[in-house]
């Protein structure tokens, strides 16, 4: 593999943004994701190959994450590192040189202000190839429902971090289901378990956002 | 809590075994409301109902310890008011605040706020001398200083995401706005023990905890946690229902002597994660069996937690995080005579 993907995919498992983040210290005035993806472009490497450094290192911190090895704010940081690479990727996915695997429409339920997990959810399916329409926190279910009526062939996730708002992700995937029957949904939070997904009526559910990928790739190659 | 409770805890965190088993409940608006019969907003803005539907738990429970007792608040949006958070009251669910910070530079011009009179917490501290009569006349005391922790509270202010990635990127700001907070937190706690003598115990409430490595933790949230319950009080309460792994094994050197995990983890292995040192009030699943099982779901469970544990010492039987919304009387008795028989 060029050595320019290596090292992007390497920036971006370990949150290195560009020159100027100080963050991680290991890598303190090195070249991060944007100026490295900016010279692999450059180079002639191919949008497609440059996704692929993304995904693998997006899916080696995930990986990490899931073994409790690091945390969110490491997680976070990743994303950001492959935010900077996805801008310069963008123009390709406008074009048609990149194709998405599918579109992820995606929210905090009504009541809940917590954007941890639906933001590291969000980042972490879009660096796998994905297109994300986020519709923020506190996401009434009929801010939902237009969203799937806008997004043939959608799938949905639906996050929350607080035990009381559980009420109100049911509610939603009821609704969700009701209206759009064939739409899969995916739900995911602290205080969820598979067993209260399910009773919930969702298709699915993730205690970490490599979990989520892992579904939605499935969903799209059935 | 009564003298007598107060008197069965103290005991229990010096590590004496309690007869019958001790049962123990966070209970605050995602419950009481709405199991007395009235709506969370009723709950929040008028004091009466807020007074009667905490007597009428007391009443109804005796033998319950229920923390921090008589808790005046207004949700997750009691702290930040004081900031100038825009906080959202529906009738019926729970309120939320804002954030007010927009970006990292707007951390520096920040206002230092002064508790007693601003946002919601004179509210907050009025409500609760209005009722010391009557609380004191129900054979009660009001017991904790209580909070949100200060990387909850930041969280709100800032945004989640942006206050753990702030942390990573400028430390120096993050530091800023936790030093700002603990003052702030340090104030607050302090008018609480002023203006009630009754206060022995510091409660805090911080799952933002959970997102963290040790080493995070360890520079942003810690050494903030120890400022504030270095004071002279006999109880230290940390409630963290997200995952605590991490921060369990420093929770003796922080202060802390009670602490309410969620349920993911067994009492067992957080026994050994705080070296004994800490008392534990959990942790059956609140939702999924507290809330949504029936009585002999609740009482089988229960039964699980009490037989699984090869230390009772130290121990207070609950569930892992707050009393949520839901739960019956039936299923709390349930609890109850599970623990005790």
């Amino acid at each position: 593999m060029d050595e320019l993907v290596v090292r992007i995919s390497h920036c971006v498992e370990n949150g290195k943004i560009n020159k100027a983040s100080p963050y991680p210290n290991a890598m303190k005035g090195m070249e991060g994701a944007d100026e490295l993806t900016k010279q692999a472009l450059d180079a002639a490497i191919g949008p497609d190959a440059i996704l692929q450094a993304c995904n693998d290192g997006m899916q080696r911190i995930g990986e990490r994450f899931s073994r409790n090895e690091v945390f969110v704010p490491e997680l976070l940081m990743a994303a950001k590192a492959m935010h900077a690479v996805m801008a310069h990727l963008e123009p390709f996915f406008k074009s048609g040189t990149v194709k998405v695997k599918g579109k992820f429409v995606l929210g905090t339920v009504a009541g809940d202000l917590h954007d941890i997990g639906k933001n590291l959810v969000r980042m972490v399916v879009e660096g796998n190839g994905w297109e994300v329409i986020d519709l923020g926190v506190d996401v009434k279910s009929t801010k939902f429902l237009d969203a799937i009526k806008n997004t043939p062939g959608c799938i949905v996730g639906l996050s929350a971090l607080l035990t009381t708002t559980m009420v109100n992700m049911s509610k939603t995937v009821q609704e969700i289901k009701i209206q759009f029957p064939a739409t899969k949904v995916i739900v995911g939070g602290a205080p969820l378990t598979m067993d209260a997904a399910l009773k919930m009526g969702a298709d699915g559910y993730s205690h970490d956002p490599q979990g989520a990928v892992t579904f939605l790739d499935k969903i799209s190659a059935a | 809590m009564t003298d007598q409770q107060w008197i069965t805890l103290q005991k229990i965190i010096k590590n004496e075994i309690v007869q019958p088993l001790p049962v123990g409940f966070i209970i605050d608006c995602p419950w009481l409301p709405n199991w007395y019969g009235i709506n969370i907003l009723d709950y929040f803005s008028n004091d009466e109902l807020w007074l009667k539907a905490n007597l009428k738990a007391l009443q109804d429970f005796p033998d319950v310890m229920f923390l921090p007792g008589f808790w005046s608040e207004f949700g997750m949006c009691t702290e930040p008011s004081a900031f100038g958070a825009r906080c959202i009251f529906p009738i019926n669910e729970f309120p939320h605040a804002h954030k007010v910070i927009q970006s990292v530079d707007d951390i520096d011009s920040l206002p230092q706020p002064n508790p007693k009179t601003d946002g919601l917490l004179p509210f907050v501290l009025n409500r609760l001398k209005l009722a010391q009569p009557k609380i004191e006349a129900a054979g009660h005391n009001i017991r904790f200083a209580v909070a949100r922790g200060p990387l909850n509270i930041a969280s709100y202010l800032m945004g989640s995401t942006e206050f753990l990635t702030t942390m990573m990127m400028q430390p120096e700001k993050a530091e800023a706005l936790m030093k700002k907070i603990t003052l702030y937190l340090k104030d607050w706690l302090h008018l609480q023990m002023e203006t009630f003598p009754s206060i022995d115990g510091i409660f805090l409430l911080d799952d933002i905890i959970g997102f963290m490595g040790e080493e995070e933790f360890r520079n942003f949230g810690m050494p903030y946690f120890k400022e504030l319950y270095d004071a002279n009080v006999s109880v230290k309460f940390l409630h963290n229902d997200a995952p605590c792994k991490v921060s369990a094994p420093l929770l003796p050197e922080i202060g802390v002597n009670l602490f309410n995990m969620g349920f993911d983890i067994t009492l067992n292995e957080l026994q050994q994660l705080t070296q004994h040192k800490v008392t534990l009030l959990g942790n059956i699943p609140p939702r999924d069996v507290l809330a949504s099982g029936d009585v002999t779901k609740v009482r089988e469970v229960t039964t699980q937690l009490v037989n699984s544990l090869q230390d009772k010492s130290k121990i207070i039987f609950s569930c892992g995080g707050g009393m949520p919304p839901g739960v019956s009387s039936e299923n709390i008795q349930a609890f109850i005579k599970a623990v005790r028989t």
